[in-house]
């Protein structure tokens, strides 16, 4: 990191201890290397099923001997899937937008007043975590089928306008934001509402732009609340669709590893265009 | 919004500061209030009552029958037991591991940083009922890969998942896999977030690398380090959820079984009311309990820590 | 809300008036839509094709008729029970038949004696075995029509046999046998001996209840009052299951576990639903020879095989749905319906005359030996009895907890089920 750079130089005299610690570095290596084969190689797994034909799928050569694209075509056959991808993409895309806009504006309370049952407000939003899905998702179903929205992808938005996730995670990066910018920003007359969305929020852009990626994969992989609410194929989301080749007769193993490759690729996707983001906004923190 | 905050006067400052933090609230709690609070209230009284759900049908006043019934389960203390288990072997791969990896990759030149970081975030991406798929296929005894090598190496066949000493560990492992990066991720955001100059000034002191991490880096990062040990108390239960009903069940004889999936599969999934908001009411209060004890303990720290 | 209204009144009209026999409308007068919640369409493959293809085949023959077919999860019917709570109309349900009386006393199942004619009953069932048509009756009324489901057969892995010094040709027919044979398998192959879907993690109660019935026990008293797997004959067959696991031969594979176990070739018996025979058969191409055989005895004493899988009830109380959904019932039971039932979605057929005949299925069984089995312990079916109340889900649950324990868990078989029995008889109503 650019930091580092600017402090080598100015290390030199320790330089036994930076030698020791390209050991160490090395070592590090290795055990890094071990960690991202022991994180890739299941992903690598269901990659390489994806490709194996039906009778070779038990097959535990590390490549498939055989490649075939049958398990696509039979995904892409089966379940319509490009209109399943889209429609998870705008769901996870407004959740992720809502919760982190709610998230913010919540955050910012907590950080910025001390009001009457602070504490107690902010220990309800963090409880809200211990409240197991499946007994809100039933009556959360009759109140969407009375706004007359079933099978409808805004009943899919609705409960995940707010999460205790976002809110917790930048209430406490706010806080721990430098008082001093704040109060400075105020003496210059800047409102809270400039004070938040001109001062905090783009230097908490590396804590935000995780937030992002979290809430957007967890949007993503959610399961209960689709199925119930979808009741046709094309309004559904694309976890739906993979757990249609998971049934009580056996899995389809090789459309099931094809429509899961084909759902991971657009997160896998967002989260490096993200990532980069992340690292950036860390990078222009660091110079401030 | 905005509104709220453009008073200039006393008078209007006064009421603003009272008003303002509960506009900005307001989103969020409603969004909150509506969808999880209101029946999670309504919960607590159908906990009473035997109901099917449908309108036409009577609610039944049962008193504490359906509590009863939940601590009498045979498997409600392993359940409970197995829980502590899960949260203790949960740790050091939410937390420990994390730590580890965002410290010592943040001072990597930045393309190996990002690689690594990058591919321990990939198990995230990946939908959970599909990962639990993929590993239960990797460490299946006849012919999943794992065991292949094993024998090749000359050792018997684990039993991963059927054997039930070991299952509960599988299980751990594979939740924990899949959390890493999350983990990583947050840290790294915050170790980021670090100011540089202190670090600097911290090795101008002549600190050694070590040091740096253990006088600077670990206390700023104490906030975050015990916001995820707390989540991961409060929720590994349930993070762990779709590995064990995919991967075993709960079994083999419930040794994998937690209390989060014990009630799921004696209340949530049976379609009686009364069991399933019983078992809400439970593991609300229960955990509710301890996050109530955890965030006196997080005030009393970052108290100190200031 | 106002629909929930009518439906609530109407529900409440059926509950407080329980005889109005045959309601529904004579015939389909004017366009109607019912819907019709089908766990097949809920999947990809596996029958949603077949399915699919029915209902379109059924709504060209009636113009007058539109389906709208609903997915819905087997595992638990919540999909159901949110859908009635919410007011919207449950017509026709393709039913698990250890739900039924759920079903009946909670989501409103109709008994085809109270709606439809006599005549039309009759005419219709003749031709079924009446071995199935008895598998949806609940306190004397067709409450459900048998629709897809299977028998347990023990499919076995012939090349494994072989190499175990076994004759394919012969294979195991007693408990006794079946443990000889997994025995040679364990010591001479690297495959494990036998697996089955009576107990372990996930395991429904339907084939417990058939290996039990086939020592000549119960689990559940033919009234459906009282619980007897705790009583001798039970005993006998869990203690059975529990020496296989003793001796080494009976693996606790979870479901999939199981069932990639014997696809893949690394299982040489495993005994479940004739139902698995698509996926085993997709395994097995080109890597093994796969076959089958009837549920393994007690000594000398004829196995009671029962059902797996799902029926058809009927829940609309409007009369010309009520019509609409009689006659769709009739159509996917029809032979026809059952044709597609059983040579796409992997079900038996429950007309017997069919099999052989050449319009409908005497190609296909022909091409398909693995069935034989299957359909011969149709004549010794019995049917796969639901448990009774609202705690019915948790009493299997104590039920196949038990078993797990005894079985594998080396709990004391009498003890175990003397004491789960107490606990589940306490959930009966």
């Amino acid at each position: 990191m650019t930091t580092e750079a600017l402090a080598r130089p100015m290390a030199r005299p320790l330089r036994r201890i930076s030698e020791r610690s390209g050991l160490n570095t090395a070592a590090g290596h290795v055990l890094m290397v071990l960690l991202s084969i022991f994180c890739l190689f299941p992903v690598y797994w269901m990659l390489a099923s994806s490709f194996r034909p039906a009778n070779a799928m038990f097959e535990t050569s590390l490549w498939p001997t055989t490649m075939s694209l049958d398990n696509y075509t039979q995904a892409v056959d089966a379940i319509p899937i490009a209109r399943m991808l889209f429609n998870t993409l705008v769901f996870s895309a407004l959740s992720t937008v809502f919760q982190l806009l709610t998230g913010i504006l919540a955050a910012f309370a907590f950080a910025r007043w001390k009001f009457p049952f602070d504490k107690l407000v902010y220990t309800a939003v963090a409880l809200t975590w211990l409240v197991p899905f499946q007994v809100v998702m039933i009556p959360n179903y009759l109140l969407v089928a009375q706004m007359g929205l079933l099978d409808n992808i805004i009943a899919l938005i609705l409960p995940n306008l707010a999460a205790a996730l976002a809110i917790l995670l930048l209430a406490q990066a706010m806080r721990g934001f430098p008082k001093e910018v704040m109060e400075a920003a105020r003496m210059d007359g800047a409102r809270n509402w400039r004070i938040l969305w001109e001062v905090l929020v783009p230097n908490l852009r590396g804590t935000i732009a995780s937030l992002a990626i979290l809430i957007f994969i967890s949007t993503w992989n959610e399961y209960f609340w689709p199925l119930l609410l979808s009741r046709t194929a094309e309004n559904s989301v694309v976890q739906i669709g993979i757990q249609m080749f998971m049934t009580a007769e056996g899995n389809q193993w090789g459309p099931l590893m094809a429509a899961s490759t084909l759902a991971s690729l657009p997160v896998l996707l967002i989260y490096i265009v993200l990532q980069r983001q992340v690292v950036q906004s860390f990078m222009k923190s660091g110079i401030r | 919004m905005a509104l709220a905050s453009a008073g200039p006067t006393r008078l209007r400052r006064m009421t603003q500061s009272r008003w303002a933090p509960w506009l900005y609230l307001s989103p969020a709690l409603i969004t909150l209030v509506v969808w999880i609070y209101w029946p999670l209230f309504d919960a607590l009284r159908l906990s009473f009552y035997q109901w099917n759900m449908l309108p036409t049908s009577p609610q039944t006043f049962v008193g504490w029958e359906n509590y009863a019934r939940i601590f009498a389960l045979p498997k409600f203390w392993q359940a409970l037991r197995n829980t502590g288990v899960y949260i203790v072997g949960l740790l050091p791969l939410a937390v420990l591991i994390p730590l580890a990896i965002a410290i010592y990759t943040h001072d990597l030149p930045e393309k190996s940083r990002n690689i690594y970081r990058a591919i321990i975030f990939v198990p995230m991406i990946i939908a959970p009922v599909v990962a639990a798929a993929v590993w239960r296929w990797l460490l299946d005894p006849g012919y999943g890969l794992a065991n292949q090598m094993l024998k090749g190496i000359g050792l018997d066949p684990v039993k991963f998942l059927s054997d039930p000493k070991i299952a509960i560990w599988t299980v751990i492992v594979i939740t924990g896999w899949k959390l890493m990066g999350f983990s990583t991720l947050i840290l790294s955001a915050a170790n980021a977030n670090i100011n540089p100059s202190l670090v600097e000034a911290a090795r101008m002191d002549g600190a050694s690398k070590w040091e740096v991490i253990r006088d600077v880096r670990l206390p700023l990062l104490s906030s975050t380090v015990l916001f995820l040990v707390v989540m991961t108390i409060l929720l590994g239960a349930q993070w762990s959820f779709t590995y064990i009903n995919v991967l075993t069940g709960g079994g083999p004889l419930g040794s994998t079984t937690n209390i989060y999936y014990l009630l799921w599969d004696f209340g949530f999934s049976t379609m009686s009311v009364g069991w399933g908001s019983a078992s809400a009411v439970i593991l609300f209060l229960g955990f509710g309990v301890v996050a109530f004890v955890l965030f006196r303990l997080i005030d009393r720290y970052s108290f100190h820590d200031n | 809300m106002f629909r929930t209204t009518i439906l609530a009144s109407l529900l409440a009209l059926s509950a407080a008036v329980p005889v109005l026999a045959q309601t529904m409308a004579p015939t389909i007068d004017q366009p109607v839509t019912i819907t019709f919640y089908n766990y097949n369409l809920a999947t990809a493959g596996l029958g949603a094709e077949a399915t699919q293809k029915l209902i379109n085949e059924f709504m060209e023959a009636n113009p007058n008729v539109t389906v709208e077919g609903i997915g819905y999860s087997s595992a638990d019917a919540s999909r159901i029970q949110a859908d009635l709570a919410a007011g919207l109309p449950v017509d026709l349900v393709q039913t698990v038949f250890s739900d039924l009386d759920f079903s009946v006393n909670n989501f409103g199942a109709q008994a085809l004696e109270d709606i439809a004619p006599t005549d039309e009953i009759t005419a219709h069932m003749s031709g079924m075995h009446p071995n199935g048509t008895k598998l949806g009756v609940l306190n004397g009324k067709t409450y459900g029509l048998a629709y897809t489901f299977s028998t347990p057969v023990l499919f076995y892995n012939a090349d494994l046999f072989r190499a175990a010094g076994l004759d394919p040709d012969a294979p195991p027919a007693t408990w006794e046998a079946v443990k000889a044979a997994a025995l040679a398998i364990e010591e001479k192959t690297d495959a494990e001996g036998f697996a089955g879907g009576i107990t372990g993690v996930g395991a429904a109660d339907w084939l417990f209840q058939g290996v039990v019935r086939s020592n000549n026990g119960e689990v559940i008293s033919r009234d459906r009052t009282t619980l007897k797997f705790g009583e001798p004959e039970a005993i006998e067959a869990v203690t059975m299951l529990r020496d296989l696991y003793d001796a080494g031969v009976y693996e606790n594979y979870d479901f999939a576990g199981a069932l990639d176990g014997m696809a893949s070739g690394h299982l040489g018996m495993y005994l479940q639903t004739s139902a698995l025979q698509g996926s085993l058969v997709k395994g097995a191409e080109g890597n093994y020879e796969l076959r089958s055989a009837a549920m393994p005895r007690f000594g000398e004493k004829p196995t009671r095989p029962n059902n797996s899988g799902s029926a058809l009830t009927i829940h609309t109380t409007d009369p010309l749905k009520q019509r609409a959904a009689w006659e769709l019932m009739k159509f996917l039971t029809s032979e026809h319906g059952y044709t597609i039932i059983t040579s796409e979605i992997g079900y038996l057929p429950l007309r017997p005359a069919i099999v052989t005949d050449p319009n409908y299925l005497a190609g296909w069984i022909a091409e398909h030996p693995l069935v034989a089995p299957n359909l011969e312990q149709l004549d010794r079916l019995e049917p796969w009895d639901p448990m009774p109340g609202p705690n019915y889900r948790q009493i299997t649950k104590t039920l196949m907890d038990a078993v797990e324990m005894a079985v594998f868990g080396g709990a004391d078989v009498a003890a175990t089920m003397a004491d789960a029995q107490a606990n589940a008889q306490a959930l009966m109503p």
